[in-house]
């Protein structure tokens, strides 16, 4: 009983192989996550589980190092982390101490950076004498903590955006340097741009009237930044058509602190937002120069002013009896929908920690869904071509259908196997996973004759003893074969070289799958066909 | 009808001067192309645009009139390249970045601009900067070097013998240099897909360099009948993959697939190299070594 499953094991364990493969191209249960409120039929691309990159489905792929530049191995002399900040930050000419950052490593202390796409290296690097903390040295790029918020940052971004499918990961180049690899299916590469190339810091500063600045008026700075706010609503419109975002200021603080709500409330009194006669009236976005105007609240977007307003009376009355705070809701009206909807998305995301490099050092990639279409189907036709080529090629030589039908059908049952794989993993299908396709089936075949010659060379096989002593032979060669296309493949899947590594991950899979299970099948079919019994 | 033999050849009649002297001097040839190049170009090959950074658009023809015309009238920047797609109704357009020039800016944003204002339908655009170009370049030598030495330890970790494994060592490096040296020749650009090309080049050429190396090597019998066994299953795998090669070729350059085009080129040229290098050069230092290095 158990005889015949022994002799066979190799053959069925392909024929289990292909099976699991098939059910992992089209059971449902396998089907690709669905993003939040999408359809599952429209989650799958075709027939298949397959998923298909960028190239064959068309979108945007970003790839940008983020700016700044980090002091690293710095010494901070027992100061804590916001000390050491403040310090550097201090000798750096008009950069806000947001954009000194300094992270504790270990007791002796950590790295500096700035993220400020203005402060050259050499800035930077007097700025760090300055401040006399000892440092090992500055390299480009920022701190690994601002990386990883930045990686969170834009994927909030997207999926505030309502792109579905979007991802964002860190990679880094062979000279050290992190990049941010950003890829959005189905969007237009500039509509991505604008999305990521501002950091989308929104805060409220107030400007008032000041015969001492220069053109009468004076600015008070992040009187509310990002993190004062909670609760973001969505876009909307107000009775008026007026476009504003809902939002609520933050009214709890810890004991002995002043809580942003009350910090603001205070703030609007003291300028004269809002005064016991009601609330001021801007005319800002008419005119914003002149020591006569009433003052403002500025909605400022990464340092552009959007927008500027003054306050309702009624709203003013209860600034100025102090009771607003208890409840901190707040309106940020805007002079159009889309700005609206932007410091919507910039509120709830939160800002980039730093700036993306996208024009400068990165790359940038767009393909429309219909030539990615376009590319799937020709793909498909240039693989079947190779296919025909090398099944020619195979019956050509043997001209016996025993030996090169098995051989055809073998090497097909690899690319199966991987395209399951692909399917399982949710591995996207790029063209590159395509060439890696035709490199096993290149490779597949080359063995298969390998095993073919070695088994059927020397007269007829006349016993099992016969055929395993020749098959064990052709087998070291095909192992000897594979290890070294393992290593020669291994670099690309490892060095961040586009979309190569995907060719890589597919030629060493089938070569593996090839080795262990394919090849060792086609031999014992060949047995079966060719032994004298 | 007979089925198809791999021919025979009698090696008997010639010496190894005389074998490996065609293999030699075919390499020698492809080094000092490269080497030429070099020093005419600074570069060891037409660097593609991942390599030089720039901008490539693909545009869809919508057959309104002449795409030449209407590319020069769009575009304020003369393209650096004009290609159409002979199956797909797509012509690339390709922009290279000014080397050592100033950083480049959003130089796609710009062109996609005029591109729309000149009433052009974008199918695909890729910017490469020149520092992320010059990055890859980097990355890209450094994987085939790691690729060829990994090979090499292995090779002789195989063989445990000196002559063997050098000969399929550099059988090898032939097999990488001479179709780097025809591409050149043939004006085809370096890319990515061309690296990928040339390290499976090291994995397909070393496979029949190690059926002979084995068959000579690991199996008695004459040296003459191992070669020939051989040769006949060797020269069956290297041209059934080089029929996939050149076909998979002209059908992604008929379709714009650029990066399957690139593959399938490289390796078919590099296969056909290997075929000379493996039955010339290294059946030659095989000769040698079964019949006189061993004795010495």
């Amino acid at each position: 009983m158990l005889d015949p499953i022994k002799q066979n094991w190799r053959v069925l364990l392909l024929v289990v192989v292909i099976i699991a493969a098939s059910v992992a191209l089209f059971a449902p249960q396998f089907a690709p996550d669905t993003a939040p409120g999408e359809d599952p039929d429209e989650a799958r691309q075709g027939l298949t589980n397959l998923q298909y990159g960028l190239d064959l489905a068309g979108g945007t792929r970003i790839r940008a190092p983020l700016i700044g530049y980090t002091a690293t191995g710095v010494e901070f002399d027992g100061d804590n982390p916001s000390e050491v900040a403040a310090n550097v930050a201090e000798q750096l000419e008009g950069v806000s101490a947001r954009e000194v950052n300094a992270e504790e490593l270990d007791e002796q202390g950590g790295e500096v950076e700035v993220t400020d796409p203005d402060v050259t290296e050499d800035e930077f690097r007097s700025a760090m004498d300055a401040s006399g903390y000892a440092y090992n040295d500055i390299r480009r790029g920022v701190t690994a903590e601002t990386r990883e918020a930045a990686e969170s940052v834009i994927r909030g971004t997207i999926n505030e955006a309502g792109l579905s499918g979007g991802s964002v990961q860190q990679v880094q180049s062979i000279t050290g340097e992190w990049f941010m690899l950003v890829e959005v299916p189905g969007e237009g590469r500039q509509d991505v741009i604008d999305l990521l190339e501002d950091r989308g810091t929104v805060q409220i500063d107030i400007g008032y009237p000041d015969e001492d600045a220069e053109d009468g008026l004076g600015v008070e700075e992040e009187v509310l930044v990002q993190d004062d706010f909670e609760n973001i609503g969505t876009a909307s419109r107000d009775e008026n058509d007026q476009p504003y975002v809902p939002v609520s200021v933050i009214n709890e603080a810890p004991e002995g602190e002043q809580s942003p709500a009350h910090r603001f409330q205070d703030a609007v009194v003291d300028r004269g937002v809002a005064s016991d006669t009601g609330g001021a009236r801007c005319t800002y976005m008419e005119d914003p120069v002149g020591e006569t105007n009433e003052p403002c609240l500025l909605l400022v977007v990464d340092g552009e002013v959007v927008n500027a307003f003054g306050m309702d009376d009624g709203l003013a009355e209860s600034m100025v009896g102090g009771t607003w705070a208890d409840s901190g809701n707040f309106r940020l009206t805007t002079t159009s929908f889309e700005d609206a909807q932007q410091v919507s998305i910039n509120l709830r995301a939160g800002a980039l920690p730093a700036e993306l490099d996208i024009a400068g050092e990165g790359t940038s990639a767009f393909i429309s869904p219909t030539q990615g279409e376009n590319f799937r189907f020709y793909a498909m036709i240039t693989g079947v071509f190779a296919i025909f080529a090398v099944a020619g090629m195979v019956f050509l030589r043997y001209r016996e259908p025993k030996v090169a039908l098995p051989m055809i059908v073998t090497a097909l049952a690899e690319v199966y196997a991987l395209l399951g794989f692909a399917a399982l993993v949710g591995y996207p299908i790029e063209l590159a996973v395509i060439a890696g396709f035709i490199a096993v089936v290149g490779t597949g075949v080359d063995d298969l004759v390998i095993i073919a010659d070695e088994v059927m060379s020397e007269g007829e096989v006349k016993s099992r003893k016969v055929f395993d002593s020749r098959f064990r032979r052709a087998f070291w060669v095909i192992g000897a074969a594979a290890a070294t296309t393992i290593i020669a493949m291994s670099p690309l899947m490892v060095l961040s070289l586009g979309d190569l590594s995907g060719f890589a991950i597919f030629t060493i899979l089938g070569v593996l799958i090839g080795v262990l299970i394919t090849r060792p099948a086609y031999g014992d079919i060949l047995r079966r066909l060719l032994t004298v019994r | 009808m007979r089925s198809i033999e791999v021919p025979e050849v009698d090696y008997t009649d010639y010496t190894n001067r005389q074998l490996v002297l065609v293999p030699l001097a075919v390499l020698a040839l492809a080094l000092a192309i490269i080497g030429g190049w070099y020093l005419m170009t600074g570069a060891p090959a037409n660097l593609g645009l991942e390599f030089t950074g720039g901008v490539e658009i693909r545009l869809a023809d919508d057959g309104e009139g002449d795409m030449q015309e209407r590319i020069d009238a769009a575009f304020e920047q003369e393209p650096d390249s004009v290609r159409a797609i002979p199956a797909d109704d797509v012509v690339v357009v390709t922009f290279r970045a000014d080397p050592g020039g100033e950083e480049t800016g959003d130089m796609a944003s710009d062109l996609e601009d005029q591109a729309e204002a000149g009433g052009l339908t974008i199918d695909a655009v890729d910017q490469v900067s020149a520092s992320f170009a010059a990055d890859t370049a980097q990355t890209a030598l450094f994987g085939v070097a790691i690729a060829f030495l990994g090979m090499s330890v292995l090779v002789f970790a195989l063989f445990r013998t000196f002559v063997p494994s050098i000969a399929v060592v550099a059988s090898a490096f032939s097999d990488i240099i001479i179709p780097i040296a025809a591409m050149n020749l043939l004006g085809i650009e370096m890319t990515l897909g061309t690296v990928a090309a040339l390290l499976m080049i090291i994995g397909y050429s070393v496979d029949s360099d190690i059926l002979l190396n084995n068959s000579v090597l690991r199996r008695t019998g004459d040296f003459y009948e191992s070669v020939s066994r051989a040769m006949r299953t060797g020269v069956t795998m290297t041209v059934t993959s080089m029929a996939a090669m050149i076909v998979m070729a002209i059908i992604a350059t008929l379709f714009g697939i650029d990066l399957l085009r690139d593959i399938g080129i490289i390796l078919a040229i590099g296969l056909c190299a290997d075929l000379m290098n493996t039955y010339l050069m290294n059946v030659t230092l095989l000769r040698w070594y079964k019949f006189e290095g061993v004795s010495r």
